[in-house]
């Protein structure tokens, strides 16, 4: 007897649908996209095929006076916060979730419970509500932040955070991180949960402290949520907008630039809608590039005995 | 079958009713409905569906400059309202024109409705008239005259040194001297040209620069750069003046934090927004920009242009009814407008005694000017020049450049504007 996975026609109709919305809504709009880049469109009118120029000018860097300068400043400073992104997520974010997940999972439940929900409101707020939030907290007449480091007579400290050209990107960063953080504490913790009771107590009864244990045992174990977390946060520091477009739109100047939002300016507010798709284009090989290459690195380190 | 029929026998009076109502697609940059600029247009829109019955109106309202993006993605994806806000600029409108999405309007019928010289012509381009000026506007400094006695400051700034040293007064009563949007940057680059026209007494420069005849490096504005940097560098702004975009920067002084705030003669409406205090509205009031000593400007020199608009799209359905709403809406907006002191219109309006002393003042100013500077220098060449001079001058306030350095990148962007 032939179930109905059998039928070519059933098959097709299954999986029709989903392959469609992936041509029509990716791969037709990147198509686009990589035409465009090679035209001098504004957006409207005419325009011209310049092939290669946009992409030549974007990475081009030149001799001026001696001295090597890039054609497109902005568009380096764009990677170069976009990577600095990339480290405070992977470096601080990361084992800040892991420590706190840690904590959560050997506290009584329902205290769990509680503090599971308040670390994760970050997460589940409309990026609109965190971006004025910390742009009202930051700002320097009423802002919180420098009222509260008056208040303990810390004045020196208080600053104009998100215009003060030495603090800006990390007061930036900052809001990423901990919009960001409910979801690597939500893996981390769901992750925990799964660690067996036995593997735990075994290495207690070896006598191994709880530093180790955590360390020898449960990391370990727990790399293939680390190498997804890791991923995650490797793709939202390369396609976060929304949140510096709310905060600083990229200022003070361009020091706190990332290439989404500095494509969209390009696009929409400088009518170089052709530059902006070739700086799309580029972005979207670099991200690929960049994920893979992560994911390769997590492959390649050594497993664990008794693993796969 | 029963089911379908039920269904067309809902859907047929809901198609019916929608077959004689027209809606007119509107869009503009008043996202506050209930004051000043954004209550006149319901109003008009009120009277207008009131003359022509069955006519629905939905209006879509962002800030400023989300606005303008919105509009250009708008015409990318070829979806423009059927009409809508917009300004005269070659930035801005001439892209528009070039790409055909406007209608070209009938001269004649405007030309009887009282404008004020030169303000349809900002509007023209291939010797067709595609928008209506809505606003005219000049470039002043706002004042809380009630910060100015709490802070003991008798006399109004009338040079640059003079503004500078309110500064202390002002913050030694915790009062924020001066506030502007810098985020947005082009209030900046407008006081730029303000400072350049000030020290060379000569309004074309900017204009010779662009068309390359002189260079954006020349002393004079290293000079305007230098000075414009000081500004912010002496603490005449809030602390935040980088980040603190139109709605902040205004908040601060319409709160009564600021006791002055650059902007154009549109926030003429301050003095009857009923978001602030009445205490705020009886005390604003507005100045001319002062003088640079050994500069060649004077004082009516006046920073002033025809910016904001209204067209209509090529793409709409109604272009008619959408012309027919302009018509209605130059003669009545002059009107309404000043009534409400809602901004200072491109039409002749008529001074009343009941008028607010800001609008007096603004009147005053207008009258008294002995130059105009036509469009600020930043809307003269193509939306990248536009983008790179605001860039630069955010880089420049922010202290992250030096003016030679700036006057050096405005020129590159100028040299840049001059090939297209």
């Amino acid at each position: 007897m032939r179930g109905p996975f059998q039928h070519r026609g059933v098959v097709a109709s299954l999986v029709v649908p989903s392959i469609a919305v992936m041509v029509f809504a990716m791969l037709v709009p990147l198509g686009f996209s990589v035409y465009y880049s090679f035209t001098d469109w504004a957006g409207f009118g005419e325009y011209r095929q310049v092939g290669l120029a946009n992409y030549w000018d974007i990475v081009r860097l030149e001799y001026v006076d001696g001295e090597l300068v890039a054609n497109d400043p902005v568009f380096w400073r764009s990677l170069w916060n976009t990577l600095l992104l990339m480290v405070a997520t992977i470096l601080i974010q990361n084992p800040v979730a892991f420590a706190l997940a840690a904590i959560l999972a050997h506290v009584s439940k329902k205290l769990s419970r509680v503090l599971r929900t308040i670390y994760f409101v970050p997460a589940v707020l409309s990026l609109v509500i965190v971006a004025r939030m910390w742009v009202s907290i930051f700002n320097p007449t009423y802002g919180v932040l420098n009222k509260l480091l008056r208040a303990v007579g810390l004045d020196g400290l208080a600053t104009s955070w998100l215009s003060n050209p030495d603090t800006a990107i990390w007061a930036v960063i900052w809001i990423i991180v901990w919009q960001g953080f409910g979801w690597a504490l939500l893996f981390y913790y769901a992750g925990l949960m799964t660690v067996p009771k036995e593997i735990e107590e075994a290495a207690r009864v070896d006598g191994a402290s709880w530093f180790q244990t955590y360390w020898h045992v449960i990391v370990p174990y727990l790399r293939p949520a680390i190498a997804a977390v890791i991923v995650i946060d490797v793709i939202s520091s390369m396609k976060q907008m929304e949140l510096i477009y709310l905060s600083t739109n990229g200022g003070p100047g361009t020091l706190t630039q990332f290439v989404s939002v500095y494509l969209y300016q390009k696009a929409f507010a400088s009518s170089e809608y052709g530059y902006g798709n070739a700086l799309s284009v580029l972005f979207v090989v670099l991200s690929v590039g960049l994920t893979l290459l992560v994911l390769r690195v997590m492959r390649a380190m050594p497993r664990q005995e008794g693993e796969g | 079958m029963k089911r379908l029929v039920l269904l067309a026998a809902l859907l047929a009076p809901a198609l019916a009713l929608g077959a004689d109502k027209v809606t007119l697609k509107m869009g503009d940059n008043y996202p506050d409905r209930t004051n000043t600029w954004g209550a006149v247009i319901e109003t008009i829109n009120a009277e207008f569906k009131a003359a022509n019955p069955g006519i629905e109106i939905v209006t879509e309202s962002y800030p400023d400059q989300p606005y303008q993006e919105k509009i250009k993605i708008y015409a990318t994806a070829r979806q423009l309202p059927d009409v809508f806000k917009y300004w005269s600029f070659s930035t801005l409108l001439k892209p528009l024109v070039d790409g055909k999405f406007v209608v070209p309007l009938d001269r004649p019928a405007f030309e009887k409705l009282g404008y004020l010289p030169g303000a349809l012509d900002s509007n023209v381009y291939g010797g067709k008239l595609y928008g209506i000026p809505v606003s005219a506007d000049l470039w002043v400094i706002y004042y809380n005259k009630k910060l100015f006695q709490e802070a003991g400051v008798t006399k109004l700034p009338t040079t640059f040194e003079e503004l500078k040293a309110l500064v202390p007064k002002f913050k030694a009563k915790g009062i924020i001297p001066m506030t502007t949007d810098g985020k947005d940057a082009w209030p900046l680059c407008i006081t730029f040209d303000q400072l350049a026209w000030r020290l060379s007494g000569d309004p074309t420069l900017p204009q010779k620069a662009l068309d390359r005849k002189i260079k954006f490096t020349d002393p004079v504005f290293v000079k305007a750069a230098t000075l414009l940097q000081d500004m912010v560098k002496s603490g005449l702004f809030q602390e935040d003046v980088m980040v603190s975009d139109y709605g902040a920067s205004r908040n601060l002084f319409g709160q009564g934090k600021a006791a002055m705030y650059l902007m154009g003669s549109w926030e003429l409406g301050l003095s009857s927004d009923q978001s602030f205090s009445q205490e705020f509205r009886d005390n604003v009031d507005a100045f001319k920009f002062p003088t640079v000593a050994g500069g060649k400007g004077g004082p009516e020199d006046l920073m002033a242009w025809y910016g904001g608009n209204y067209v209509v799209s090529a793409s709409s359905k109604h272009t008619g009814l959408g012309m027919k709403y302009l018509e209605f809406y130059a003669k009545r907006f002059p009107v309404l407008a000043w009534e409400k002191k809602a901004t200072f219109p491109a039409q002749k309006v008529d001074a009343q005694p009941s008028d607010a002393p800001v609008a007096k003042s603004l009147l005053k100013i207008a009258a008294e000017a002995k130059a105009t500077s036509g469009t600020p220098t930043l809307d003269r060449a193509t939306p990248a020049f536009k983008e790179d001079m605001q860039n630069a001058v955010r880089e420049l306030c922010s202290s992250i450049i030096t003016p030679e350095e700036f006057t050096k990148k405005i020129d590159a962007a100028a040299a840049k504007a001059a090939k297209k």
